[in-house]
């Protein structure tokens, strides 16, 4: 990472770290969304900087929290989920982002009843839904970003 | 060429110099003295420290003078030298330098907050308020915003839309200029004058106030360096293939900003948890 790309890394981690904290809850039905996990597809455009800057958002969210030892490996799993993400960009980043929604909501769906005691089956069902439709916006913001914003001469992936 | 030749002499006087060493051991041992003296404990050796300081600033002071003149007459021409990598010194490895020692800075204010808030059965303590987050989250958005908008300039500044730049970076000075007005005008008056919140409240306060209090005055001197910046880009300075000191002091200002996340998780949003 040049020294040039720690903009890139500290705006994201504050997307992250600031809707998470300072915005209000956003429920989807009876989901709760998470919203700082929308721009987890521009991850194929801003690469690890953005990478990089999500999961140390996701720490600084942790941390303004009740701190568990568990909530805090969040981050680690997120970390994981965003790679597979940066490097699905040469061939498919929606493959990329299902990966991520299926890695984070298993390991939500496992450590929400543990950390709030929330009912197994129902911290699955709410875990699963909030990523995806968090990360289902974030694509189709991804995808007006690409085609409509970025210029026609800048790296993008080669497929959607 | 005599331009040359005096640059030459210039940097060969300071390369090698043993001063930032003889500098850098004075500010320790001044604050070594200084804290010997104020917990009232060997105060002859802290008594020694402080002279020691004082005598090596002194010497310095006295070997500098002769060249003061001819570094204050150069002043007004560094500024166009600040391509990546150029006179007067690499202005990459500078500011790399200076978060490196900005990070062990925090880095030691908030190993000090954890270490009292270990200590402390309840955190925050009994008797603590929770904090109205209002002006936390406009700094906050502030911040965000600034943030954009500078890396927004610096993209314009590299595809040579001037007006842009210049815009996009005046835009950053105000909107961070915004951030220490709400601190130091508001935020602080609001809660000292009404007694919600002091420094002597209790521990909370006190690391309340010297970690807030540390990172606005790293805001503040982003807003001057920004001011600088402004000053030079009006006067024409900088160029897609000059703009060194831009992408610095933004490196910088992002610094500031990540900080201020830790802060607003843990003060404003950590400071609610029981």
């Amino acid at each position: 990472m040049r020294l040039e790309d720690f903009g890139t890394f500290v705006i994201f981690a504050a997307i992250y770290a600031a809707s998470t904290l300072g915005l209000p809850k956003l429920l989807f039905l009876a989901y709760h969304i998470e919203i700082g996990v929308i721009p987890t597809a521009f991850v194929a455009i801003f690469g690890l900087p953005a990478v990089f800057g999500l999961t140390l958002g996701q720490f600084i969210a942790g941390i303004g929290f009740q701190v568990t030892p568990i909530a805090m490996l969040s981050p680690a799993i997120s970390f994981i989920g965003l790679l597979v993400v940066y490097y699905s960009r040469k061939f498919n980043t929606f493959a990329g982002c299902v990966v991520y929604v299926i890695l984070t909501s298993l390991w939500l769906a496992y450590m929400l009843p543990i950390v709030s005691s929330t009912p197994p089956t129902l911290a699955a069902y709410s875990a699963f839904a909030g990523q995806s439709v968090a990360v289902i916006i974030g694509y189709l913001g991804y995808l007006i970003a690409v085609r409509k914003i970025v210029p026609k001469n800048a790296k993008i992936p080669s497929k959607y | 060429m005599e331009d040359a030749a005096a640059a030459s002499h210039d940097t060969d006087h300071y390369e090698g110099s043993i001063w930032p060493a003889l500098i850098a051991f004075a500010t320790g041992s001044s604050a070594v003295g200084f804290f010997f003296l104020m917990k009232g404990i060997m105060l002859v050796a802290g008594i020694l420290l402080l002279t020691a300081s004082a005598l090596i600033l002194g010497g310095f002071l006295y070997s500098d003078t002769r060249n003061w003149s001819s570094t204050l007459s150069k002043l007004g021409r560094i500024p166009r030298d600040t391509v990546v990598g150029a006179f007067p010194v690499d202005i990459n490895l500078t500011i790399q330098i200076i978060i490196m020692t900005e990070l062990l800075l925090f880095g030691g204010a908030f190993a000090m907050y954890f270490a009292i808030r270990e200590q402390v059965a309840i955190w925050p303590p009994p008797g603590t308020p929770v904090l109205d987050d209002l002006i936390a989250r406009a700094q906050t958005l502030i911040l965000i915003s600034s943030s954009i908008l500078v890396e927004w300039a610096i993209w314009q500044l590299k595809r040579g839309r001037m007006r842009a730049f210049k815009a996009g970076l005046i835009g950053t000075t105000m909107l961070g200029a915004l951030f220490p007005i709400l601190q130091f005008g508001f935020e602080w008056p609001h809660l000292i004058l009404n007694n919600i919140l002091t420094p002597a409240t209790n521990f909370f306060g006190a690391t309340f106030y010297l970690l807030t209090g540390i990172h606005g005055a790293h805001v503040l001197v982003g807003v001057i360096a920004y001011c600088y910046t402004d000053v030079r880009a009006l006067m024409g300075q900088y160029s897609p293939k000059n703009h060194g000191f831009v992408e610095a002091t933004s490196t910088y200002w992002h610094f500031v900003h990540i900080i201020w996340l830790f802060l607003f998780a843990l003060m404003w949003q950590g400071g609610r948890v029981a």
